[in-house]
């Protein structure tokens, strides 16, 4: 029986100017800020804690029911509850500073305005390890997922922000489009550090009973198992048309899941519905990955980024 | 109700018994110490799926003694329908326990306690703190049909008396619990409730009607359980004490509640205090 060497494999990487020990973060909105997830899990075996998007003004959310469990996934319509920048700056950022892990905030907004003012004041405060534009929200009203779905609107948004901050800069892409592609290649060009691809998939259910929508907001974002390959497509795709490290999202489970997104040419994975299925999933994940990397001979999980997309364009 | 000092934990338990009262009704004991001298009437556990299919199942421990905790569990869907198939010896891990349970002193010494279907689960804990305290306490207890009117007896066995209600009329009063209710609601100092969202409001409009205090333990879908998500809120008038600080919004919107989480502000509520 051959015995394969026992090293420590190397799980952290870079998304762009942002070193993660490991290469999970934990989803926005999903985690909230880290510490209600703190009593299950260790926070210092994760990668980082992408916190709940934060918009210029308070915002009250959407009216409830706001989640619907669905087969292999979740149907959520939170509608970006919020206190609000000021609020949130003066309330919550400070102790954003205990986390053992990177803090990503994460910036959402209705005019190319909003995202350059809430990106300058967040990015200035020290607990802020880097921004995510959350330009690809699915539920709030005709506005939030706007920026998103046209490349030109992405690419103010973007400019916007890159002009508040020189932290990296994470912009968070839709699937909800035509050709991703296209959105990618604006956010490259306005400067934006990283892509997260992508946001929920727009999807809604249908009470039989009442013979009414189930959620309040009618439609909602789909996350969870139901829409990795969607995810995953869309990473292999932006892989291709851009050099920017990808954080890859979308129904990631499991350390095979993560693979998946890896090999495709994500430096990283976001992690969010599989916490409510089992907090204990990212520590598992991490476990998981340096098992694949020993047995398969890698030192170094950064050696797998892209490892299965030929067209991957980007540097390991 | 007054945030509880407990130290929620991933717990690892082993299932030790099962039990099926009635059809699509299953009663799965736990083998679980820690858990077991953690959890305080009116809290709740999220159980983790065997399967890993979708997100882990809020449940209200039921019978809490020693080292086992129960579980009752009402089959509506594939998670519950999961769960309810767990033999003795299986796994199970669970993480909790959660939220702020009922206020069982603020309730007084004459309460009222209202169940509907599996909302039983949450109140037997609660009675017996009450009885324990010799509170006089009744309890008012609706469900579809006399079979699936379960665990009456534990309430009567702590000295609770006890009033039932069915849909079809095969034990007790023919209609809903709250009927009855209505009727004798007023003679107590205080109720407690937990049941589906349509007799909660119900239990709440008989008890700000009467003048008489009420807590609701509220039951909607949860994804996370602990707080992260925002998905299960409820609209919370400013003024309690359980509403979370939240700046007014700024144009549009109602000023007068904010939305407070249930699975970490709740699940216990003061009637008169929700804007539902
Ligand atoms: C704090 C708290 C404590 C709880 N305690 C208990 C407890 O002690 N015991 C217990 O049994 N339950 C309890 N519950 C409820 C329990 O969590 C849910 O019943 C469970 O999560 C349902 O999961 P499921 O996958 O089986 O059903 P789901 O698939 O989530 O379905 C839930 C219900 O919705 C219906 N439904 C689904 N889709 C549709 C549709 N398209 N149209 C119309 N109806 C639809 C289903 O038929 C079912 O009745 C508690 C809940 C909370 C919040
Ligand atoms: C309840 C919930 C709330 C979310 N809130 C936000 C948010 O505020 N901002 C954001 O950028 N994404 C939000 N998302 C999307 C997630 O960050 C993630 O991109 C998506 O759920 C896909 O990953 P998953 O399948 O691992 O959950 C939310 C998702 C869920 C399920
Ligand atoms: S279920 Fe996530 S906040 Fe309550």
């Amino acid at each position: 029986m051959v015995t394969t060497p026992r090293i420590t494999p190397d799980l952290s990487t870079n998304v762009g100017a942002l070193r993660l020990a490991f290469p999970t973060l934990m989803a926005s909105g999903c985690y909230g800020s880290g510490e209600e997830y703190a009593p299950f899990v260790d926070l210092a075996r994760i990668g980082g804690v992408v916190l709940k998007s934060v918009t210029r003004f308070p915002r009250l959310g959407n009216d409830a029911p706001r989640l619907v469990p669905v087969a292999s996934g979740l149907l959520n319509a939170i509608g970006l509850q919020n206190p609000g920048i000021d609020a949130y700056l003066e309330r919550d950022v400070a102790k954003f500073a205990e986390r053992p892990c990177a803090v990503v905030g994460s910036v959402a907004g209705f005019s190319v305005d909003d995202y350059g003012y809430v990106t300058e004041r967040l990015a200035a405060r020290d607990e802020i390890d880097a921004i995510e534009l959350n330009i690809s929200c699915p539920n709030v009203a005709h506005e939030g997922e706007t920026f998103a779905c046209d490349a030109a609107l992405a690419e103010r948004a973007t400019r916007a922000a890159r002009q508040a901050t020189t932290k990296p800069l994470i912009v968070k892409l839709s699937p909800n489009v035509t050709d991703i592609t296209e959105i990618a290649r604006a956010v490259e060009a306005a400067g934006g550090d990283a892509l997260a691809v992508v946001n929920t998939v727009r999807g809604m259910a249908i009470d039989v009973e009442r013979r009414a929508p189930m959620l309040g907001n009618v439609t909602g974002g789909l996350s969870g198992a139901a829409m990795r390959p969607i995810a995953l497509l869309a990473v292999w795709e932006v892989a291709a048309a851009v050099r920017l490290p990808i954080v890859g999202q979308g129904g990631i489970e499991t350390a095979r899941d993560a693979l998946e997104f890896l090999l495709a040419g994500a430096s990283a994975v976001s992690i969010g519905t599989a916490n409510f299925t089992d907090p204990r999933a990212p520590v598992a994940i991490c476990d998981g990955l340096s098992t694949y990397l020993n047995e398969h001979g890698y030192a170094a999980l950064r050696d797998l980024v892209g490892a299965a997309n030929p067209t991957f364009l980007g540097t390991r | 109700m007054p945030a509880l000092l407990t130290s929620p934990a991933v717990h690892t338990t082993v299932v030790s018994e099962r039990r099926e009262p009635a059809s699509g009704i299953v009663i799965v004991g736990l083998r679980a110490p820690d858990l077991a001298g953690a959890v305080r009437p009116g809290q709740f556990v999220m159980v983790v799926p065997p399967g890993g299919e979708r997100c882990a199942t809020a449940l209200a421990p039921y019978e809490c003694d020693g080292e086992r905790v129960s579980l009752m569990i009402v089959v509506v869907g594939s998670r519950t329908r999961e769960l309810a198939t767990l033999a003795p010896g299986s796994a199970l891990t669970v993480f909790g326990p959660l939220g702020n349970g009922f206020d069982a002193a603020a309730l007084g010494d004459d309460v009222g306690l209202v169940a509907g279907g599996v909302g039983i689960a949450s109140l037997l804990l609660l009675a017996r703190a009450l009885r324990e305290r010799e509170a006089s306490v009744r309890l008012y207890y609706g469900a579809r049909t006399a079979a699936a009117l379960v665990g009456a007896e534990a309430f009567a066995a702590l000295g609770c008396a006890v009033t039932l209600a069915t849909d079809d009329g095969s034990c007790g009063y023919r209609g809903f619990v709250t009927e009855p209710l209505a009727r004798k609601g007023g003679e107590h100092g205080a109720l407690a409730a937990c049941g589906p969202s349509p007799m909660l409001r119900a239990v709440g409009r008989i008890a700000v009607a009467g003048g008489v205090p009420a807590q609701l333990s509220l039951e909607e879908a949860f994804a996370c359980g602990v707080g992260a998500c925002w998905g299960c809120a409820v609209p919370l008038g400013r003024e309690s004490a359980q509403a979370p600080a939240f700046p007014a919004p700024s144009f549009g919107e109602r000023r007068d509640y904010v939305h407070a989480r249930i699975c970490t502000e709740g699940p216990v509520f003061w009637a008169h205090e929700l804007r539902w």
